[in-house]
């Protein structure tokens, strides 16, 4: 990647110099497209972000009528408790599926766009994780936050909640910059994409508790991104007791290192980004 | 200021695209991989244009001349040669080209502003002042989708014409909406040329070159041909045009 990285930023003989038009306000275009997003989503109703916060809510309640029996064993005897369990992480990773899925598409659908004017073109990608990020702290977390209180009879482990919020939107952050530069060069990534969604779905213990999957398979769900911020989260909600410190620690790092990949893999493509779009 | 030196273009072929993973892997099967063919758009383009400047680039349809406005305001980066642009551009879009449907108004205002360059604060300050001027004052908070297509043209032109870029571009359509608003964006058009600003234009009216520029680029296949005052290289490109229409009526008059 490194020597890629190099050949088209170092193209010999190329030399440019322009008074910056855009690139220098990043956060203005960033600004103004997750503007245009939001405003979009929710046609100017906060209705809308009340329906963002139903919808898993909905969905948890129906896992909890079909599963609930099965699996409150393992959630203390409480179906309550599992349903709960199903909101946090259906939420949390509906936030993560939803945010980088828009992403795999957004640079292409806005090409003509890019044809016209100079736009950085991270913007597009960005906007989208952070409109995303807004629904989800806008609908759920507070409804999360009430719910951690109610749990635990106190605040701290509501606040340590930002931990992992922040390290999962690093996370879709760097994934979204990644999936959007692939996504230029091939145009099945959505559908491609969509299979390893899935699989990252069904991988994580979201609506089954992981001690139910075979020893054998256990040791491997580690490996799911999503595990250590999706436990972290669940159980600062639910648990009385404080998730271990290398939890917190291990989906910060997986936040970091995905937002350096991405950022890293996406600075390798874009020389080769206007030749697709 | 722009200068440009050596640029050399070159892009992927349209119909060489396999952009897919699935049409790349059986590709890959069969053994059909083969690396991308590469079209030469420009070639040894030596551009300068002063400050202030007004110039036109002439000459036919897939010539490179929108290719040389993309160089120029980085959409496209050269693949050799270099390029030094002073000053703030702005693309004087096909118009409408930025706004999305389903926002109002005042929102796409914004929007379009800080795409072309602006930066916020200044976009929102100037809202009233680009309504006045496409006469949409009423229709502030409606839907772009809810204007017709002459209005949207017109909301176009104002917020385009509106930003103070020191480096105009201009790809065709000078004058939009209806005679009485065609007549005001020719005013603006005018006041704009006056004013100490480099201007590119790219177009077809070669009356509206001879009359506006000061300096004509004639580019043929990714070449320039020729560049010196508007009218020798209009009287120039068009005797060219000419010669070869001729010559071709001639070809088919002994083929057949």
């Amino acid at each position: 990647m490194q020597a890629r990285r190099r050949a088209v930023r170092e193209r010999p003989g190329v030399v440019v110099r322009r008074t910056p038009l855009i690139d220098e306000r990043l956060a203005d275009v960033v600004g103004v497209l997750f503007a245009q997003s939001v405003k979009l989503r929710y046609r100017g109703s906060a209705l809308g972000i009340v329906w963002s916060a139903l919808s898993p809510l909905a969905m948890a309640v129906v896992y909890a009528s079909i599963f609930g029996q099965t699996f409150a064993r393992f959630y203390g005897g409480s179906v309550l408790l599992y349903g709960a369990a199903v909101y946090i992480g259906l939420t949390l990773i509906g936030f993560f599926i939803a945010a980088t899925t828009e992403c795999s598409s957004v640079l292409v659908q806005n090409g003509g766009l890019l044809n016209k004017v100079r736009i950085p073109f991270e913007a597009f990608p960005l906007a989208t994780v952070a409109a995303h990020a807004f629904q989800l702290l806008a609908g759920s977390v507070p409804l999360m936050i009430v719910l951690s209180i109610a749990m635990n009879h106190d605040i701290g482990h509501a606040l340590l909640l930002i931990v992992p919020l922040a390290s999962l939107m690093m996370l879709a952050a760097g994934a979204g910059i990644f999936i959007s530069g692939v996504g230029v060069f091939f145009r099945d990534t959505p559908h491609l994409y969509e299979l390893a969604t899935f699989f990252l779905w069904v991988t994580s213990p979201v609506f089954y508790p992981a001690a139910i999957v075979p020893h054998r398979l256990q040791q491997f769900l580690v490996y799911n991104p999503l595990y250590p911020i999706l436990t972290t989260a669940r159980d600062l909600v639910l648990t009385p007791s404080l998730p271990p410190l290398w939890l917190f620690a291990l989906g910060l790092a997986e936040g970091a290192l995905a937002l350096v990949l991405g950022i890293a893999a996406f600075a390798a493509m874009r020389g080769r980004f206007m030749d697709h779009v | 200021m722009i200068s440009l030196r050596g640029v050399r273009l070159e892009r992927r072929t349209r119909e060489e695209f396999s952009d897919d993973f699935k049409s790349r892997f059986f590709a890959l099967l069969a053994r059909r991989a083969r690396a991308p063919r590469r079209k030469l758009v420009l070639q040894d383009v030596d551009l300068h244009i002063a400050p202030g400047e007004k110039v036109a680039l002439i000459g036919p349809n897939g010539a490179g001349k929108s290719s040389i406005l993309k160089v120029i305001c980085g959409v496209l980066e050269p693949t050799a040669g270099s390029v030094d642009v002073r000053g703030r551009v702005a693309p004087l879009l096909e118009l409408g080209a930025g706004f999305n449907p389903e926002l109002s108004v005042t929102d796409n205002i914004i929007l379009y502003g800080v795409l072309l360059g602006l930066d916020r604060r200044t976009i929102v300050s100037r809202i009233d002042a680009i309504l006045a001027f496409a006469e949409l004052e009423e229709y502030r908070q409606y839907p772009v989708r809810a204007l017709s297509s002459g209005m949207a043209a017109r909301l176009g032109f104002a917020v385009a014409t509106d930003s103070d870029a020191d480096i105009l571009l201009v790809d065709e359509a000078l004058s939009v909406g209806d005679e009485s608003f065609r007549a005001k964006s020719r005013a603006r058009i005018d006041e704009l040329w006056h004013e100490h600003r480099t201007v590119v234009i790219v177009s077809h009216d070669l009356a509206l070159v001879r009359s506006m520029c000061e300096k004509a680029v004639w580019i043929d296949r990714g070449r320039i041909v020729a560049a010196g005052p508007p009218g020798e290289i209009v009287d120039r490109y068009v005797r060219a045009v000419d010669e070869a229409a001729i010559n071709a009526l001639l070809r088919a008059r002994v083929d057949a």
